[in-house]
């Protein structure tokens, strides 16, 4: 037993705090997925699978040394630019919206892939770079990153290219962005916001942005949604309705519960222990990632975790901002709980590169 | 290539940074778990309602009305149950090929067909059921019986119309009940803190309230109270299961006074002629017998008239809805000399040995102006109760031309005219008695001493409904001790208004009632003719109407071409005597005579009513 034990330590890298803290997740999201799809086996097995196959992927993607990713992320951010550019002109259309990549045994949302290479690729362009980064650095990655969110942006998918861009953003402040570019660029993008508001944003985003300010002035339009979520979540109270309970999520009044609106039907069955008692499951993940970003043994590894984790982090607080109504609906998944394949292994993805990051240490320092 | 100084502070730089983005993702955490904590904890009572109002749909349960009695316990009104042919549209897919196969052995109308289609797709999504058809025959549900094997989503059931079940007869007296308006719908519903809801009908037609008479007057007390079901609905609306039910409570049961066997002969004896005939139980002043004529039928008033048949009824020369018995207006003409002469009596103007000389008509001293009476050449010598029984109106020209018409008019209302009489009628008219001032406000014109003597014989400007003649003939065969008449007696109103003058003597009222008696009895009395219909004695007064005054027997001749120009026929009489337990009121329009048109009528009611003890 202890044979197997250090032989796991010495010859597998593997951070086992975040390794089950993200398997107890993912189970849980399991559970939760079975009451918030009403007992759709079918959808149950598929979501199984790929958190069977994610952790597997996360596992393996752990193992390479840093120094793969550091040399190969120009390969990786070119081969998913490629996918999505593809995506761009032979995906696969839903509902007016072109993101996935059809593969027959599984539709790709192309735009998951890419929001986790360019982080990676990012960090490696900017880790040698000397302090504060230079005008032309700044501007060539901010180049990358816009080009990135814009076609990402136009299959449309806000939600994701929002978080792309976030993404992108972080890693250059963390870079060492100076803070004199942050102020002046802070100015003029609240300056333009007019005008954002009117060329960029298409008519049904800017009516979503109108309705979290009066949700209650459209309540079966587009406020539907949101008051719906809202009445599902107020409605579970201290403990819930209880496991399979939630009338807002079994008779059809909440939308989308098993993606975007699923916190809703977790708060509406488990109450605020229940919300609690998840949101102190990502606290503790993030705060573990943290923790990695100031032992880790290098520059690229740091700006990689911090990227990577501040990725996780904005996501999941964009969902739980826009399902309680903080922020507008933008169409964004809770990270290993909500359904959908190509988010889950996104993440799995992206946590076996902080895995790797953090557990490769090297010879030098030991 | 980096030197460990300035490693050292790259590190410490992106720790900065790094913490200062959590902290600010922190913030927000904090802030995000304050919304939820305020939605769920703060706020959980509101939006649990929310929550509860939005899986839950309430239907009202429509009551059942109800039922309606006469005196003798027989039902009048009641709720006959009809039957409609009922979908379940939840299995169904293809609704035309339903219909087909329906219509090949119960016939679905084009209208029918269309409105199926129409209704179908939303009924479907919501799982409401969709009536195919309604009033089935007994033939029709035989058919689908035999055939019910292959139709699992459709059943036959039950709903009420309602019915009276003479329709003819009370179409006055208890009226008739129509569609609810959403006003008093609402009215209805907030008494009984309910909100406008979708509904589960007892009743094919819909929401039902009172229009006219019992129904309406009894409204509230017929209605009954909504009851609710709670059923659990998805959120596009459709029927899951029921949750809650508070049953309807049927209305209640309204006991009449009314008499079926003496309705009908009045119905019978009128025989569509225009007129009314009311007649009272004078010990508790109960009606038991209204009946206007012409009638229509309060069933096909309630449940569907075409409007052929509406256009019919409305534009008809004799008006059968108008209800006479309660306000047509009709000159009383000398049913008033007995009330005539107990004022000369209680004035002191005359006693019953006073006579007056009677040549046949009274000169009004002022002007000279003739008034005659209805026999030539006059009555002779003649005192008050030879007066009634020959109906002497130069007596009573006499009598009334000493008066004041104040005093009289006061005199006359404790009889009944010019108020209503009624406690439970549906719109009384009030009549006229009129006074020097309704003279002066209405024709602008001042008393004159000869209007006096025309109100001394019961024409002219005073005029009365055949329930206030009723209720004058009730006093008279009470003496003064009645109560405000009523359909259905409640013992709260039971209190008599008793009529008490010093100078009226029992004595007098014996007087009277030989004195009306005699119109029948006596050999000169003016309805003797209806001596031998009866074999009981009957206290009455005949009057005969006149509508156009005319100087001669063969002026009135020419008039009685026409006959909207004829004179009314109108009696009042009470029987049995001596100790009379009803009172009525005949009223014939252009029935001529009193004693011998008006007459018989009473007569044969009194009798239905009387035998029937």
């Amino acid at each position: 037993m202890i044979n197997f034990k250090n032989f796991i330590k010495d010859k597998i890298y593997i951070d086992l705090y975040l390794f089950f803290s993200i398997t107890l997740l993912s189970i849980m999201g399991l559970v939760f997925l079975y009451s918030a799809s009403q007992g759709n086996i079918e959808t149950i097995i598929k979501q199984s699978f790929f958190v069977i196959f994610g952790l597997f992927l996360m596992l393996i993607v752990s193992q390479p040394d840093p120094d793969f990713y550091k040399n190969n992320s120009a390969i990786f951010l070119i081969f998913s630019l490629v996918l999505v550019l593809v995506t761009l002109f032979f995906g696969k259309e839903v509902n007016g919206a072109r993101r996935w990549l059809d593969l027959g045994f599984f539709t790709l949302q192309t735009s998951e892939i890419i929001k986790v290479a360019l982080p990676v690729f990012l960090a490696a362009y900017l880790y040698d770079k000397s302090l504060p980064i230079n005008l032309l650095n700044t501007f060539t990655t901010l180049f990358l990153i816009l080009l990135i969110v814009n076609l990402v942006r136009i299959q449309p998918d806000l939600g994701t290219s929002l978080v792309i861009l976030i993404a992108g953003l972080y890693i250059l402040f963390l870079a060492g962005l100076s803070w004199r570019f942050i102020g002046i660029s802070s100015g003029i993008f609240i300056l333009s916001l007019p005008f954002i508001w009117n060329n960029f944003l298409e008519p049904f985003q800017r009516q979503r942005i109108l309705t979290l300010l009066d949700p209650n002035a459209d309540p079966f339009g587009s406020g539907w949604n949101i008051t719906q979520s809202k009445i599902a979540i107020g409605s579970g109270g201290l403990q819930g309705k209880g496991y399979q309970m939630g009338s807002q999520a079994h008779l059809d009044f909440l939308p989308e519960t098993e993606t975007d609106f699923i916190f809703s039907v977790i708060a509406e069955e488990f109450g605020f222990i229940g919300v609690c008692i998840l949101l102190s499951i990502f606290l503790f993940i993030l705060l573990r990632c943290l923790y990695l970003a100031f032992d880790a043994r290098d520059r690229f590894c740091r700006l990689t975790i911090g990227g990577l984790s501040l990725l996780f982090l904005s996501t999941v607080f964009i969902n739980l901002s826009m399902v309680v109504g903080i922020i507008p609906v933008v169409g964004m998944p809770l990270p290993f709980i909500s359904k959908g394949g190509s988010s889950l292994l996104s993440f799995y993805i992206a946590f076996g590169i902080i895995i790797s990051m953090a557990t490769h240490k090297k010879l030098m320092q030991k | 290539m980096i030197d460990l100084n300035e490693r050292f502070s790259e590190k410490r730089n992106f720790f900065n940074r790094l913490i200062f983005v959590y902290i600010f993702f922190g913030v927000l955490f904090l802030y995000l778990i304050y919304k939820t904590f305020s939605l769920q904890i703060s706020s959980y009572s509101d939006y649990e309602l929310a929550s509860l109002e939005n899986k839950t749909r309430e239907f009202l349960v429509q009551p059942r009305r109800g039922i309606i009695y006469d005196r003798n316990g027989e039902i009048i009104v009641n709720n006959k149950p009809s039957y409609s042919m009922i979908l379940d549209p939840e299995n169904v897919d293809d609704i035309n090929e339903l219909i087909f196969e329906i219509n090949k052995f119960v016939n679905l109308s084009d209208a029918e067909i269309k409105n199926i289609n129409n209704i179908f797709p939303n009924k479907k999504k919501l799982n409401r059921e969709v009536v195919l058809k309604r009033n089935l025959t007994t033939e029709e549900i035989a058919k689908f019986e035999v055939r019910n094997y292959r139709f699992p989503d459709i059943q036959i059931a039950e709903r009420y119309s309602r019915e009276n079940l003479y329709p003819y007869l009370f179409s006055h007296s208890i009226g008739y009940v129509g569609n609810l308006d959403e006003e008093k719908l609402q009215e209805i519903l907030s008494s009984q803190n309910l909100e406008s809801n979708e509904t589960i009908f007892t009743y094919s037609n819909g929401f039902l309230n009172g229009k006219t008479g019992i129904e309406y007057i009894y409204d509230e007390k017929l209605r009954g109270l909504f009851g609710k079901k709670i059923y659990e609905v998805d959120a596009s609306g459709r029927l899951l299961q029921e949750k809650q039910m508070t049953p309807a409570v049927a209305g209640e049961d309204i006991f009449t006074s009314l008499d079926l066997p003496s309705q009908k002969v009045a119905y019978d004896e009128l025989n569509n002629r225009r007129g009314a005939v009311v007649a009272v139980d004078i010990n508790d002043g109960s009606i038991v017998t209204y009946v206007s004529s012409p009638s229509f039928s309060v069933n096909k008033i309630a449940n569907g008239l075409t409007q052929n048949e509406f256009d019919e009824l409305i534009n008809d020369d004799d008006k059968p809805f108008f209800d006479r018995a309660a306000q047509g207006r009709y000159s009383p003409a000398s049913t008033i000399k007995p009330a005539i002469g107990l004022f000369g009596i209680y004035k002191d103007i005359l006693d019953w040995e006073y006579t007056i000389q009677d040549p046949g008509f009274f000169i009004l001293p002022e002007d000279g102006r003739i008034y005659r009476g209805w026999k030539k050449g006059g009555h002779g010598e003649i005192n008050l109760k030879d007066a009634i029984i020959e109906s002497s109106n130069t007596f009573f020209f006499s009598l009334a031309y000493q008066t004041e018409i104040e005093e009289l008019r006061a005199h006359l209302s404790n009889f009944g005219f010019g108020k209503n009489v009624c406690d439970d009628c549906f719109m009384p008219d009030n009549g006229l008695l009129p006074s020097p001032r309704w003279k002066m406000n209405t024709h602008n014109f001042g008393w004159f001493k000869g209007d006096t003597v025309n109100v001394g014989v019961g024409q002219g400007y005073i005029n009365a409904t055949p329930i206030q003649l009723a209720y004058y003939s009730a006093f008279l065969a009470t003496k003064g001790n009645i109560n405000k008449f009523s359909f259905v007696q409640d013992s709260k109103n039971a209190n008599k208004n008793i009529f008490n003058l010093k100078n009226i003597t029992n004595i007098d009222w014996d007087n009277i009632h030989e004195s009306m008696i005699g119109v029948i009895e006596s050999p000169k009395g003016t309805a003797g003719r209806l001596r031998s219909l009866k074999d009981y004695v009957i206290a009455a007064k005949s009057g005969t109407v006149e509508l156009v005054s005319t100087e001669t027997k063969e002026d009135y001749q020419i008039i009685r071409e026409t006959e909207g120009k004829r004179d009314h026929a109108i009696i009042i009489a009470f029987a049995p005597m001596p100790n009379p337990k009803y009172a009525i009121s005949v009223v014939i329009e252009n029935g001529e005579s009193g004693g011998s048109v008006a007459g018989p009528v009473a007569v044969a009611v009194l009798n239905s009513l009387v035998k029937n003890d």
